[in-house]
């Protein structure tokens, strides 16, 4: 794919903290084409989070920066903040994991989804109002919701009222944090066809924050790992997870209860992952993998043919439960 | 439907519990049987009455109707508050809350929380040599005991609530939700955990989840609740395996995997929603 | 912590607690004010009734750093001792009053039903009614002396700390760590002394340092109408009473000392209060 069809283009972000002994995002690269889904999976406090707010210009104060990060082939990490305020009015846009904690409770919806068309001076009210009845249509509900409230429509409704204002501005880039993890797993089956859907007809780019790697498989095109601030692979969803070749992606495939394996011990990772106020040298993963040697700790992997791994060319990862690995 | 598998004198019985809140029905009608040493699992989604029915066994709600035994004793007719009561009644079932951040009192270290439990239930006791044995059957080291919860991880306050709990030494552990914080790499640790003490201690686990892969994983027999009702139940690998009610096949069909087709799963979704006899629409927007 | 609001004054809504400086400096004076009255009688450079009938209504002298007031008492003296009794009427009706009505506001919230209603209702009932009116009442049925207006203060402060208690109360039971001791098996009542007390209580002193303020005015505004303290104590309101001669006679400076020390120590308490409220809602973010 080439550069010009990226929507998202994160190149070694690297990102600190005061008070923390190591970056909290080391060196991240990261690509998202146009309608292509792409998922970040790994534990909380990986830095998913952190990455997604990044490709908004969302920093914490205090945050030092390196690395680039262009949207639509502009560096977010330069814009001024009036080309900030644009970027996340027009060109992208996010969705959260809580959507209740995300919508003024005391507004009703009509004026949500509009808002930010009349206060951006953007299309303008009228036209405002015709897009989000499209837009309530494309995500399955009735213009009935523009007059109601937040406390009236259930937490599945709500997060379809999300992606309808996210996608209010057309944008090219939709950011997802974990946006099914409150929902019940029929609902969350709701909007990942919502969201694929809407992918096929605007044609949106997805970058999809999740931790659940099954649902990751299912729904996206790529796949990248991340374990303390790095990308530690990324492949297509498939091959990722059908043969990991990483040991703490593989460690954490074998970790999930699945449905179809016989119900014994699982495979739990040893340990925790590093804290932010201890360095890191090495391996991040050194303590806990299976397969650590002494160079591990020692020198710290490069990422290479989308693995970061000292010894990704030599193993072959014991599949604990070969069969049952989710197939995109 | 077949009533559970069960044998004489089941360690915990649910028979005909009712709760409604206004015009809501949360808990319609719920019976259910735990044999010793065994785990049963409850599914369903959030607002089907799983942790209203949980709060109602371990005695934080009063039912409408219905009664609760452990070990053949009512629990629900009691209304004495007496101290003796109070204690009989914790040493049937103890529970562990679905968040760990919450469940911990902010201010206490850990070592301390446990002592105050352990003195409230056996003053007699050696209350530090228990303590430490609690934490290393939980997998915390003796350091653990001087922390307070902040400065743990989500993992092991979780360790600390089951290590509370099992201070009790409670006949029933009801887990509401207890892993669904937690990350998957830690999860597993619990779970492995949980299914250990099971092993040792013999205490039989109520063990609530929307998640069908833990279920799968910890659980031998389940019952499926949909609207405040159960609608189906029987040994867990039979019921994903065959499973009879749409509802149940519907969760089903909603776990991610491969060849999945979420709009499949919501077509099938709106399709028992219209088909279901209408009870009045319960907001699933107060989760627990 | 949204359900639950310090109480204020409308005047002093405005001040912005959170900046720093005011709030280091409002806790610097607030210190001062208090080791003050703790070592008042060691600082005091003359008897502060002793009086000077040759210095009544001068301008500061070296005898009299501050002047003297229209009996010819040393200003800075009466001063310095009367920030004891300015600060003791208001500490007795802060600590009487949040006692009780955190007892109070505790019961309500964790036992909720009739208890509740009952509760709130009389408490409701208490804050209709002026606090001031009621301690101008207690005086005139028990006499003078401290003891009469600082019950009555209490008793009219009383729901202000009642009322964020139980408010508190209700939105800490909702926590399930609370939960988790009832279904171990502890009885409400330790659960409230030894868990739900200590984690409300920081906002409640908040208040209370907010109140501390307030009562510090109502003691003034009653000792300069002659009521509560004994006559011939020092006291900042009775000197303002004192001094509302000297003021038209153009020698301002023993009333006006006095207004000022009220109005800043109030401010002080207040900002102090405040800043530890949003401190601890901030924590609970
Ligand atoms: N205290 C309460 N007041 C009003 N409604 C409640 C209360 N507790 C539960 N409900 C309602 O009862 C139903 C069942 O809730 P719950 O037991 O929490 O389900 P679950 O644990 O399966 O998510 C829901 O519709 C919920 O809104
Ligand atoms: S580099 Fe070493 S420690 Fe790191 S994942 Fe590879 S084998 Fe394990
Ligand atoms: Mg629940």
């Amino acid at each position: 794919m080439s550069a010009a069809t990226h929507v998202l283009e994160i190149d070694g972000l690297t990102l600190r903290l005061p008070r923390t002994a190591r970056p909290v995002l080391d060196g991240v690269d990261l690509t998202v084409g146009a309608s292509e889904i792409v998922a970040l999976v790994g534990e909380s406090g990986s830095g998913k989070s952190m990455t997604l707010r990044t490709a908004l210009g969302l920093l914490p104060r205090q945050a030092a920066v390196g690395g680039s990060v262009r949207v639509a082939g502009e560096d977010v990490l330069t814009m001024t903040p009036a080309r900030l305020r644009d970027l996340r009015a027009g060109t992208a846009s996010m969705i959260f994991q809580d959507p209740r904690a995300a919508i003024n409770p005391l507004r009703r919806l009509g004026d949500f989804l509009t808002e930010s068309a009349r206060i951006n001076g953007g299309a303008g009210g009228e036209r405002a109002v015709v897009r989000a009845r499209h837009l309530l249509a494309a995500v399955g509900l009735t213009d009935r919701v523009l007059s109601q409230y937040p406390h009236e429509l259930s937490g599945g409704m709500l997060q379809r009222i999300m992606i309808a204002s996210a996608l209010m501005n057309d944008p090219g880039l939709l950011l997802c944090d974990e946006p099914t993890t409150a929902l019940d797993v029929t609902t969350q089956a709701e909007i990942v066809a919502l969201l694929a859907d809407l992918r096929n007809t605007f044609g949106t780019g997805m970058l999809f924050v999740t931790h659940d790697l099954g649902l990751a498989a299912a729904i996206s095109d790529r796949v990248f790992v991340m374990y303390a601030g790095r990308i530690v692979e990324h492949g297509p969803a498939g091959s990722l997870f059908g043969a990991p070749r990483h040991p703490y992606t593989a460690a954490l495939l074998d970790s999930t209860p699945r449905l179809e394996a016989p119900s014994e011990r699982l495979a739990a990772i040893p340990g925790q992952p590093p804290d932010l106020r201890a360095p890191l040298s090495g391996c991040p993963f050194a303590a806990r993998c299976a397969y650590a040697i002494e160079r591990c700790r020692a020198e710290r992997p490069e990422p290479e043919n989308g693995v970061a791994c000292h010894r990704a060319g030599e193993l072959v990862l014991a599949t604990v439960r070969e069969g049952d690995r989710p197939r995109a | 439907m077949h009533e559970m598998t069960g044998g004489a004198d089941p360690v915990l019985r649910v028979s005909g519990l009712r709760k409604t809140y206004g015009v809501v029905r949360a808990v319609d009608d719920v019976s259910f049987t735990l044999d010793k040493g065994r785990s049963l699992g409850v599914v369903g989604e959030s607002g089907s009455g799983k942790t209203t029915t949980a709060r109602i066994i371990v005695g934080l709600e009063h039912a409408d109707t219905g009664q609760v035994a452990v070990a053949g004793r009512d629990r629900t007719e009691s209304r004495r508050h007496g101290r003796a009561e109070r204690l009989r009644r914790a040493r049937e079932v103890q529970m562990v809350f679905q968040d760990p951040f919450l469940s911990l009192d902010p201010r206490i270290p850990v070592g301390t929380a446990l002592r105050e439990t352990l003195r409230l239930h056996f003053p007699r006791r050696d209350g530090a040599a228990r303590v430490a044995e609690l934490l290393d059957q939980v997998g915390l080291g003796e350091r653990a005991a001087a922390a307070l919860p902040r400065e743990l991880s989500g993992g092991q306050r979780q360790r600390v609530a089951i290590a509370r709990a099992l201070a009790v030494e409670p006949a029933v552990l009801v887990l509401d939700e207890a892993v669904a914080a937690l990350d998957v790499s830690v999860q597993a640790q619990i779970l492995n955990l949980l299914a250990d003490i099971r092993e040792q201690t013999g205490i039989g686990y109520l063990f609530i989840t929307h998640d069908l892969g833990v279920v799968r994983c910890v659980t031998d027999d389940v019952v499926v609740m949909w609207r405040g009702a159960i609608v189906e139940r029987g040994p867990t690998e039979r019921v994903l395996a065959a499973p009879e009610h749409p509802y149940t096949r519907l969760l089903l069909d909603s776990v991610p995997r491969p060849g999945w087709d979420p709009g499949r799963v919501a077509a099938d979704r709106r399709a028992l929603a219209s088909t279901a006899a209408p009870s009045p629409s319960s907001p699933d927007h107060r989760k627990s | 912590m949204t359900a639950a609001a310090l109480t204020r004054r409308p005047g002093l809504k405005h001040i912005r607690t959170r900046r720093n400086g005011l709030y280091l400096t409002c806790l610097a004076f607030v210190g001062l004010v208090v080791v003050v009255a703790l070592i008042a009688p060691w600082l005091a450079p003359a008897d502060p009734n002793a009086t000077d009938l040759g210095a009544a209504l001068t301008d500061p002298s070296p005898g009299h750093p501050l002047g003297a007031d229209i009996a010819g008492r040393d200003t800075l003296s009466r001063l310095l001792l009367g920030s004891r009794t300015s600060l003791l009427g208001p500490l007795g009706i802060v600590a009487f009053s949040t006692v009780l009505g955190v007892v109070v506001g505790v019961t309500a919230g964790w036992r909720g039903g009739w208890i509740d209603t009952a509760l709130s209702r009389s408490s409701e009932l208490l804050l209709a009614f002026p606090g001031l009116l009621l301690a101008i009442l207690f005086v005139a049925l028990y006499g003078e002396g401290l003891l009469a207006p600082v019950v009555a203060l209490s008793l009219a402060y009383l729901p202000f700390v009642s009322r964020l208690a139980r408010s508190l109360t209700l939105s800490e039971r909702q926590r399930p760590y609370l939960a988790a001791y009832r279904v171990q098996g502890f009885s409400g009542l330790s659960i409230c002394v030894r868990h739900l007390i200590p984690n409300i209580a920081p906002v409640v002193l908040a208040q209370s340092t907010v109140n501390f303020g307030y009562a510090l005015l109502d003691m003034a505004a009653l000792s300069f109408l002659g009521l509560g303290v004994p006559p011939l104590t020092p006291d900042w309101g009775s000197m303002i009473n004192a001094g509302q001669t000297a003021l038209l006679q153009g020698k301002p400076l023993s009333a006006v000392l006095p207004c000022v020390l009220i109005v800043v120590t109030v401010v002080a308490f207040n900002v102090v209060g405040e800043h530890w409220a949003d401190r601890v809602a901030r924590r609970e973010r």
